[in-house]
This record gives structure tokens, sequence and C-alpha cells, in this order.
């Protein structure tokens, strides 16, 4: 096995010009994922997240645009590709699975004609040899009878069923990374903990990696080994998922894990942190957290720079938490 | 499907019913038809036998009884100017409109598809913006002027094509049509093309607005994150959705260009319905005009079922029971 990143993300910048100045959505991320490895990619809405997932498959839709950085997938430079160079990678390399598994499929197309549509655009395959491997990922995914269902359309499915498609589809090709964009989070718990058992399970069998998106830091805790948490287009912390959940060290994280509602007590107020996300074209001078941070100090009107806590666990913060211990 | 077919059926009779009444009664209250019979010298005596013959010395009811005993075993009445049955003088010049009209359709979809999801796809282009403002001309300019324009132009000017009329007729597979000569397409082109311009421009707002909404969805985003090349996203994913709306619209329009070809035949003196019934009215040839105006009607609710059974083809999510909600 080898032990270099398959996908390894180097100072990405990412920017939307709007008309107060560039909105900066990714601002100078480093990250690393590993052969075979659940990471966790956590932050508020608008934390940059989405972002920064559709960027690594060169989804970044106009105006937005990559203004630095480079993404490296398996060795080589992706971020000059062509929209041909890419068409290579996508679906077929690096899948990736939306949030809304009502809006991803096409409403008009029968799902075994569009899955079919996703195996032919990347190799020379005959109908039966392709319905074969479809009817594979479908059982693969959980989804029964898949030979009646091949016919049906998008709107004869539940939610969970649909999401299931989806995720076979990015499965189809046997990608070496998936990007998950809150795939559970339009889902009830029960489909979302079935949906989370299978993937944690398929990435093992298979040694996919997978990149999993989310606000949840409760999903974090159940798939991924790792997790990077962001605010404002920046990484804030990253890190073992064990280690970050029992000793935060960025008192950002500190306020995501106060404020799970599994963690609070019943017939107290829940737990938030206060004040909303800063607007990302007017990011405050230093640390873009200091003005919500119980922590404050006058050494945060200096930009922090990124940490490392030990030899996996980094943090960006002038004056990191010890961690609870 | 039977039983909503049925059921349109019977709502098209009791439709073509009430239509039937109010027009025999609306056109008894314009003028008298014997005056524009019989020679103004002709004696007192004569002008009532004319009024006797055609039965115009009954009441009004008694009138449209005897015409809806007529109708009811397909006889619409004779026309008062040739003396032949009405119908039957309809379908003589019914080829010339179908033809002209379904020519302007295919004009018009060719031309206007490709141009509106090419102004969909790129919004901000330059060619868009000119082709977005020729279709307000496009819309704005009235027809019988752009047609006398395109006479002077091309037929007096530059000499190409004829003035006016029908040209030729070809024979093929049995039907006659002056599409399968030389000299009958270049009698029709400039006539179709008129009658195609204003369906050109919306066609083309259609196609753009449908391609600028189904392009924002996510299962495009999806189909892009699969690989899928951008020609087969086109056609498997935004052509069919696009299609819904624009295949509604444009049977209704059919309709329209049968219906309203007026002006246009007017003008390139085109043998078709729309010069037969401007004749008739201004003869005040009452049965050519009732005729007339049921077969419009008929027409329209004929097209409707159409458009209905298509769009449920197209659509999955559509199902025509119309008791499901």
């Amino acid at each position: 096995m080898r032990n270099d990143p398959l996908l390894s993300i180097k100072g990405l910048r990412v920017e939307f010009p709007t008309q107060d100045g560039p909105l900066v959505a990714v601002n100078n991320v480093d990250l690393d994922v590993a052969r075979g490895e659940v990471l966790g990619i956590v932050g508020e809405s608008g934390s940059g997240k989405t972002v920064l997932g559709l960027s690594a498959m060169g989804l970044i839709d106009r105006p937005g645009r990559l203004t630095a950085g480079q993404v490296v997938f398996d060795g080589q430079d992706v971020t000059k590709y062509s929209e041909s160079g890419w068409r290579n990678i996508r679906g077929n390399r690096i899948a990736m699975i939306f949030q809304d598994p009502t809006t991803s499929l096409n409403p008009v197309q029968q799902i075994g004609a569009q899955m079919i549509e996703a195996l032919q655009s990347h190799r020379d395959i005959s109908r039966d040899n392709a319905r074969q491997i479809i009817r594979n990922a479908m059982v693969r995914v959980g989804i029964n009878s898949p030979d009646e269902r091949l016919n049906a359309y998008p709107h004869q499915f539940s939610g969970g069923m649909r999401q299931r498609v989806v995720i076979a589809i990015a499965l189809l090709n046997e990608p070496d990374l998936i990007i998950a964009d809150e795939p559970t989070t339009a889902l009830d718990v029960t489909i979302q903990a079935q949906i989370l058992r299978d993937m944690r399970r398929l990435s093992r069998d298979t040694r996919t990696s997978l990149v999993w998106v989310t606000h949840d830091l409760g999903v974090v805790a159940q798939i991924a080994q790792r997790v990077a948490v962001m605010y404002a287009g920046r990484i804030v912390e990253n890190g073992p998922t064990e280690k970050i959940l029992k000793s935060p060290c960025h008192p950002y994280t500190e306020g995501l894990i106060a404020s799970m509602p599994a963690n609070a007590l019943p017939g107290e107020r829940l737990h938030s942190i206060p004040g909303g996300l800063p607007q990302l074209s007017k990011l405050p001078a230093g640390c873009s957290f200091a003005p919500r941070c119980n922590y404050a100090a006058s050494a945060c009107n200096m930009s922090p720079k990124l940490i490392q806590i030990s030899s996996d666990h980094a943090v960006r913060c002038v004056s990191p938490l010890d961690g609870g211990s | 499907m039977f039983a909503f077919i049925l059921r349109r059926t019977i709502q098209s009779v009791i439709v073509l019913f009430v239509m039937s009444l109010l027009v025999f009664c609306m056109i008894n209250l314009v003028g008298d038809p014997v005056d524009m019979l019989v020679n103004p010298e002709s004696l007192p005596d004569e002008i009532e036998r004319v009024r006797r013959d055609f039965g115009l010395d009954q009441p009004v009811y008694s009138q449209y009884w005897h015409f809806l005993k007529g109708a009811l075993s397909g006889d619409l009445g004779k026309s008062y100017v040739f003396g032949r049955p009405a119908l039957a003088l309809m379908a003589e010049r019914f080829p010339a409109t179908l033809e002209l009209a379904f020519c302007a359709l295919i004009i018009a979809v060719t031309i206007g598809l490709p141009l509106g999801i090419y102004a969909g796809l790129r919004p901000d282009g330059f060619a868009t913006r000119i082709m977005m403002g020729m279709s307000v001309l496009g819309i704005s300019i009235p027809t019988f002027w752009l047609g006398l324009m395109m006479i002077i132009l091309f037929s007096v000017i530059l000499g190409w094509l004829p003035v006016s009329g029908r040209g030729d007729i070809g024979v093929f597979l049995g039907i006659e049509s002056s599409i399968f000569t030389m000299d009958g397409l270049r009698h029709l082109i400039m006539p179709a093309t008129n009658l195609a311009l204003f369906k050109i421009a919306m066609v083309m707002r259609l196609a753009r607005a449908g391609t600028s909404e189904v392009m924002a969805q996510d299962f495009i985003r999806f189909a892009r994150a699969q690989g899928l090349p951008r020609k087969r996203i086109i056609k498997s994913h935004l052509l069919p959705n696009i299609l819904i709306p624009i295949v509604t619209v444009i049977g209704i329009e059919f309709g329209t260009l049968i219906a309203f070809a007026t002006v246009t035949e007017s003008i390139f003196s085109w043998p078709g319905l729309g010069k037969l019934v401007i004749d008739a009215i201004i003869n005040l040839d009452r049965p050519v005009v009732v005729a007339y105006l049921l077969f419009v009607v008929a027409l329209f609710l004929t097209l409707n079922l159409i458009v209905d059974i298509i769009y449920a083809a197209l659509d999955p999510r559509v199902r025509l029971q119309g008791d499901d909600t």
C-alpha cells in the first residue's frame, strides 16, 4: 500500500467576485486525504466546506474561481486540467454525492438509464454488462430487487431510497475517493444511521477514501477517523476524531461540541455560539472567530498560524485550549 | 388513459355545442346576406324568393335548429356565394394552410430551440445579447409590415422569390403538397418564414428560460460530477426537461398558426383557410364563417388533448387519470 496521500490540497484559495469585493470562500486551505481514510469536514453553513468539496472536483461554478494553491490527486496536479481532463476523473476516480436526494436525479429519466449513462461515459461497455454492474451496485447499497427498480423514475422512490440510488451511481465506477456533501442531512435519523453504517462498511471493504462534509459533529463521530473543522473559509482545527471530540484545542470546536444536543442536560437551555459567521467579503483582521470567542484577547488581532499540537493534531489559534486535560 | 380521453371528448362536444350557439346568434346580428347576394336592382319578390331559398325568412331559433340537425349529420350548410357545402370548401383550402403552418412550426423550432438553448447556456455572451434583442423585435414587429418588407426586398428588389400564390404542387406518398416541388418551395419559403418569425422569438425565449432554470438544478451538477460529457448532459438531462413546457406551448401555437394565418395568407395571396374566411366575412357568407369558427374550436380542443397526452409521455410524474393529485 502506498503511503502518499490520495488527495492533497495545498494553499487552496477560492474567490467569488461580489459588489463588495472578492468573497473568499476557501482561504489558504491545506488538507490531505490518505488512501482508505474517512475524513470529516465540519463547519456551519457558509463556512466554505461545500465549496472546498466542489473544488476537488473542478466543479466551482462561475463566477467563482480558484485563485491560488493546488489540488493534487494521486500525484497529479489536477488544478490545471482541461474540461476533458476533469471529465476523466469525475465520476470515475472521484465521485460526489450531494445533499438533497430529491433533486440529484433527473426527474424524467428512468434510474436504470441514468446509471447506464454514468457507466458508459467512462468505459466502453455493453448494456448487458452495464446492467450486471448496476445490479451489484444497487445490492451493495441495500436496494432489494434491483431489476424492478431499474425502470422506475426517481419520484417513485422515497428520499432514503433515492439517496441510496445516488450512492450506487457514485460507486459504479469504483472511484478511489467519494466526496459526500451532507448526504444524510435531508433524511430522517434511522435512515441516516443505516446509510452511515453502510458507507463505513463500503469504505472499509473497498478501501475507498471518503470525505464526509457535514455540519453535524455527531455524524462525524460515527464515521470519520479524522476531522477538519472549518470556519469562515479556513481550517481551524485538524486531527483524529477522537482527540478532537474529547479535547478540542480551538474555542470554535469547543463551542460546536457544546452545541451538540446530545451533550445538553435535560431542562437546560441548549448551548449556542454567540453571534454569526462574519461576512466572507469583509473578514475582520486577525482571527476571524475572535468576535465570537469567549477567550478573545489582544493577541487575537494577529492572524493566527496553524500550530502543530502533536504530530497529527493542528490548530489555528494563538492561545489553544489545553484540551480540558 | 381511456377514461381521460372519453371524458375530454364529452367535454369537447359540450364546448362545441355552446360555441355553435354563440356563433350562430352573433353572426345573425350582423348585416343581411341577401343584400350582398342579389342584384340591388332586383324586384322585391325576387329578393323574397332568395331569402326563402336560403331559409333566412325563418326566425333565428328555427334556423339554428335546422343548422343543428344538419351539423349532427355532418352538414354545416352551403356557402351562399359558392353554392357548395362549407365543409367541402374548407377541406379544399385546408392542405394549403396546414402546409404553411407546419413549415412555419418547423422553422420556428429548428431555429428557436438551438438559439434559445445557446442563450441559456451562455447568459452573458455577446451573441446572446444580440439574439435576445432580435427576439424582442421578432415579438413586437407586426407580421403584415414585415411580410410587405420581405416582398419588397426578396421579390421586388432582389427578384429571388415569387411575390404570391402557392406554386406547383407535387405528390409524394399520396400527399399533395408544394413542399415536393422546387417551385412550390420557392413560393412557400417567404410566407412560412413570415408566419414563423413571431414563433421563433417565442420558442427561443422559452428555451432560454427553461435552460437557465434547468442548468441550475442539482441533477445537472450531479451529472457533471459523474463526468458525463457536456453533449450528453444537454441531450439527456437538459433537453427532456425543457421540452415539457415547450411542447405545451408549441401545441397550442400550432393551432394559432392554422387559425390565425389570415394576415400572412392575405399578404401573400396564399390560397388557404385564412383567405377563405376573410372573403366569407366580407361577403357575409354566414355558413362558411360558422363552419370555420367551429372548425377552429374543434382544432384547439383536439390539440389540447394531444398536448396533454404528449405531456404525460414526456413527464413520468404526470398521470392522466385526473383523480389523483
